[in-house]
């Protein structure tokens, strides 16, 4: 977006996720200090060591539910269903319909990770299928093919583009589109390509969707294999804290519309102004100007954040707040969420505050504790690092109609 | 469109032809194609139903590349396949390590394919009924090279590590239109200033019980056994479904002021990228093939090019029943001004080397860039009785030397994504 000269509003968001139903759920969590970090729940596994998610509740997702249709259901792992819903209802705050106007849409999604869906039922036949050297394959095949005891329906399950796939079906979307796999870089990718595809005129309005679930036990393992999860039983997520005890993986869905200033009617906008990129953290470009409000992904392990609040500390931000220690930490959304969280701060003139924070990593930065306060906010960056090392950076302006 | 001119430099193929794109190349002029028997381990019997594909054949790696560190890494096989092609096609550039440095990596992998050794883990060693939590205690002991091991960006990173590329690194996930989405966004990129260099491409591989055990039930894959090994028949009357194949692809994409910068010679430009969603069904296209024609025209109007100069097209070409036909209806549709579709050449590149899936794009566009150089159209084999409903010049059964100025290479997926990349024989100066 360097050096483009269109403007890009965020006209519309919605969510699913561990704090509820749509915006409004995840913006008075976020501005109470409320948590949807729970005990990790699961009909398939149990981890001692693993012991807090950020969970969807059954609730939330029966809500999903409803806008999906039943015969597109079968193809849909739930963060499918909760990506849809989260679409809907960002087109529904944006006021668009697709289909009964004459915008021209672009889709991009992102999808946090594999699903192995397919691998439960395949324990089972594998059960059935063993003799005493092993698994008996032929018999294998021959359950699969002829009793067709494998649903193949699992396995589109596990598409990759599942998400992109069920979207275009749902609100029957036959525009321009991407889809990426890949956290903070995936979300990075479909913003930029979203925006590029704006301001080349190609599109009216993007819709930018991300959705995954490590509910998992493979996943969980890498996670905490690759130390971004903790191990030792820890419920809370503490994020920039000395007595952080690691990171808590979370789930759900976030959606955006972006539009083009000029095609909005006057009013209050969010606008998109900025995106950088770098694998490397300490590598990343930062505006040179100073900002109101930084929101800031977390891992919740002191050492990791202590670096991270030297990156922070280049911003120069009058505040601090990180959305994690509400949702977990989100493997198909994370950039999204912080733009939800950070155009909200922006139309509230708001800070929500870090939940749990009592020790700052750096007590010279103005990380946000305790409680929310009101604050007069301009501008607001987004700082995101995956925990593949990826960073990315996002600047959010207000613009008022004074 | 823009001022920046975009040109392939470099190129890397492993499919079942061998581990070179020239191997390819020379093959498929030849009117040769890959597909041989095959059976999923275990099941050695011939009872599995789907009895052919266009495996990767190790016996092919040549002495150079068998100390490539892909043998050795923890990696799934495609991502072997895909590193081992994109160092190919950074050797093929000419670009030196320090010219690396800010390029971008853009990756498209499949689905994950499941190590049976693995899913043995959930079983319970004393006969209980088997569940996850039976492997939880035993995670060590999953394979390091499966896919329960390996992050979903794992040969992304890989490659840009291995290569020591520090630009934007991004995998893709669409499909079997992967490769292809890869290189479009990665021309995207150069074109819009992001990056002087990118590497794009894909890899897969969906040669096992399960991936294809679903492939056929769902009505994708062939299971006929009438024509042996020669049953990839993309438009033709008999054909029945589609014939994977395995392996990856890569392309070097750079501006053409880096690339003339330096000396490199352009294979040929890329012009334009398209893309669309079907919104018709999950498993199936678009009878009218709706979808793919609006690909197909927003990679001319990227290009800023009109039907009537589009010389080739790089079919889809599955070989299934409703492809083939939605595919002929969409170009016919693109390209019905003056019936300019009874001028176009249009070849299959699957019924040479099978359908890599994720990865299928990268050697299709690099076949399609090819044609353009040489002005040479690689057949579509195995076509021997027209469908009724495929009426167009497919290229059937050997190459055809033509004038190639301007081409389209499709590339569709499940899910209902269409793409199209517009190439363009590499001129000095553009007309």
């Amino acid at each position: 977006m360097t050096g483009a000269t269109v403007r890009i509003a965020i006209a519309g968001s919605g969510c699913v996720l561990p704090s509820g139903w749509g915006v409004q759920r995840f913006w008075s969590a976020a501005s109470e200090a409320r948590s949807g970090i729970a005990v990790l729940q699961s009909k398939v596994f149990h981890s001692e060591r693993v012991a807090a998610f950020g969970h969807v509740s059954d609730e939330d997702h029966q809500t999903s539910r409803q806008d999906v249709a039943q015969n597109l259901q079968r193809y849909c792992p739930p963060a499918v269903i909760w990506g849809v819903s989260a679409v809907r209802q960002a087109l529904a705050e944006a006021g668009l319909e697709p289909g009964n106007d004459s915008l021209r849409y672009g889709l991009y999604c992102c999808q946090g990770g594999y699903t192995h869906p397919s691998l439960a039922a395949y324990g089972e036949l594998l059960h059935e299928c063993r003799d005493e050297s092993g698994a008996d394959m032929r018999r294998l095949a021959q359950r699969v093919l002829q009793e067709r005891a494998l649903d193949p329906f699992l396995v589109l399950k596990s598409l990759s583009n599942g998400l992109l796939g069920i979207v275009s079906l749902a609100l029957k979307l036959e525009c321009e589109c991407n889809a990426y796999m890949q956290g903070v870089a995936g979300n990075l990718a479909a913003l930029r390509e979203a925006c590029a595809a704006l301001q080349s005129g190609r599109v009216d309005a993007a819709i930018v969707v991300g959705a995954g679930s490590e509910l998992d036990p493979l996943a969980l393992a890498a996670l905490a294999e690759a130390g971004v999860i903790s191990t030792n039983g820890s419920q809370t997520l503490r994020a920039f804290d000395r007595q952080g005890t690691g990171g808590i993986a979370g789930e759900g869905a976030a959606a955006l519309i972006l539009r083009r200033v000029d095609d909005l009617p006057d009013g209050p906008q969010t606008c998109l102004s900025a995106l950088f990129a770098h694998p490397r953290l300490g590598s990343l470009n930062l505006p040179d100007k100073q900002v109101d409000l930084l929101v800031s992904s977390a891992s919740g392990d002191p050492q990791k954040d202590a670096d991270l609040a030297r990156t922070l500390a280049r911003a120069g931000a009058a505040h601090i707040t990180s959305s994690v220690p509400v949702t977990g930490i989100l493997s198909g959304a994370p950039s999204l969420v912080d733009l939800i969280l950070a155009r909200n701060a922006l139309l509230a003139q708001r800070v929500p505050p870090i939940i749990g924070l009592q020790q700052p990593v750096d007590p010279h930065l103005p990380f946000v504790l305790g409680e929310g306060r009101d604050a007069v906010l301009r501008d607001c960056l987004i700082i995101n690092r995956d925990d593949n090392g990826f960073s990315a950076c996002y600047q959010l302006d207000y613009q008022s109609t004074d | 469109m823009s001022a920046t001119r975009i040109v392939i430099t470099g190129m890397g193929a492993v499919t079942g032809f061998g581990f070179e794109w020239q191997t390819l190349w020379e093959k498929m002029l030849g009117a040769e194609h890959c597909v041989r028997l095959w059976q999923p381990d275990g099941v050695e019997d011939g009872t599995f139903p789907v009895r052919y594909a266009a495996a990767v054949d190790m016996s092919l790696l040549p002495e150079a590349l068998q100390d490539h560190p892909a043998w050795t890494f923890a990696l799934e096989k495609r991502s072997r396949f895909g590193w081992v092609a994109a160092t190919q096609a950074v050797n093929d550039s000419g670009l030196a390590p320090e010219q690396l440095r800010d390029a971008a990596v853009l990756c498209a992998s499949g689905a994950p394919q499941h190590m049976l050794a693995d899913m043995l883990l959930t079983q319970a060693p004393d006969g209980r009924a088997p569940g996850w939590q039976h492997l939880m205690p035993r995670a060590g002991e999953v394979n390091a090279d499966g896919s329960l091991r390996q992050g979903n960006d794992r040969l992304a990173r890989v490659i840009a590590d291995g290569l020591g590329c520090e630009g934007p690194v991004i995998n893709i996930s669409s499909a079997c239109a992967g490769a292809s989405q890869a290189i479009g966004n990665a021309f995207q990129m150069i074109r819009r200033g992001e990056v002087s260099v990118a590497i794009a491409g894909g890899a897969d591989s969906v040669l096992n019980l399960d991936t294809m055990a679903a492939l056929y039930l769902l009505g994708a894959a062939s299971s006929e056994q009438r024509w042996g090994v020669d049953l990839c028949r993309p438009f033709d009357r008999d054909r029945s479904g589609l014939i994977a194949g395995e392996g990856g692809g890569f392309v070097v994409l750079e501006s053409l002021e880096h690339a003339l910068a330096r000396g490199a010679t352009p294979y040929a430009e890329v012009l334009g990228f398209g893309s669309s969603l079907d919104a018709y069904k999950v498993t199936a296209p678009q009878p009218e093939g709706r979808g793919a024609a609006l690909a197909m025209q927003a990679a001319l109007d990227d290009a800023g090019l009109r039907a009537q100069q589009i010389d080739l097209i790089n079919a889809h070409g599955t070989s299934t029943p409703l492809n083939d036909v939605a595919e002929t209806l969409a170009i016919k549709s693109v390209f019905a001004e003056h019936k300019h579709y009874r001028s176009l050449a249009v070849s299959a590149n699957k019924s040479q080397f099978g359908h890599l899936i994720a990865a299928a794009g990268a050697p299709e566009c690099m076949v399609t860039a090819l044609a353009c150089l040489n002005d040479l159209v690689t057949p579509t084999v195995n076509l021997h009785e027209l469908d009724e409903q495929c009426d167009l010049d497919y290229c059937a059964g050997q190459a055809v030397s033509r004038r190639v100025d301007f081409a389209l290479s499709n590339s569709f997926g499940f899910g209902g994504l269409n793409t199209s990349l517009a190439l363009g024989k590499y001129r000095e100066h553009t007309q």
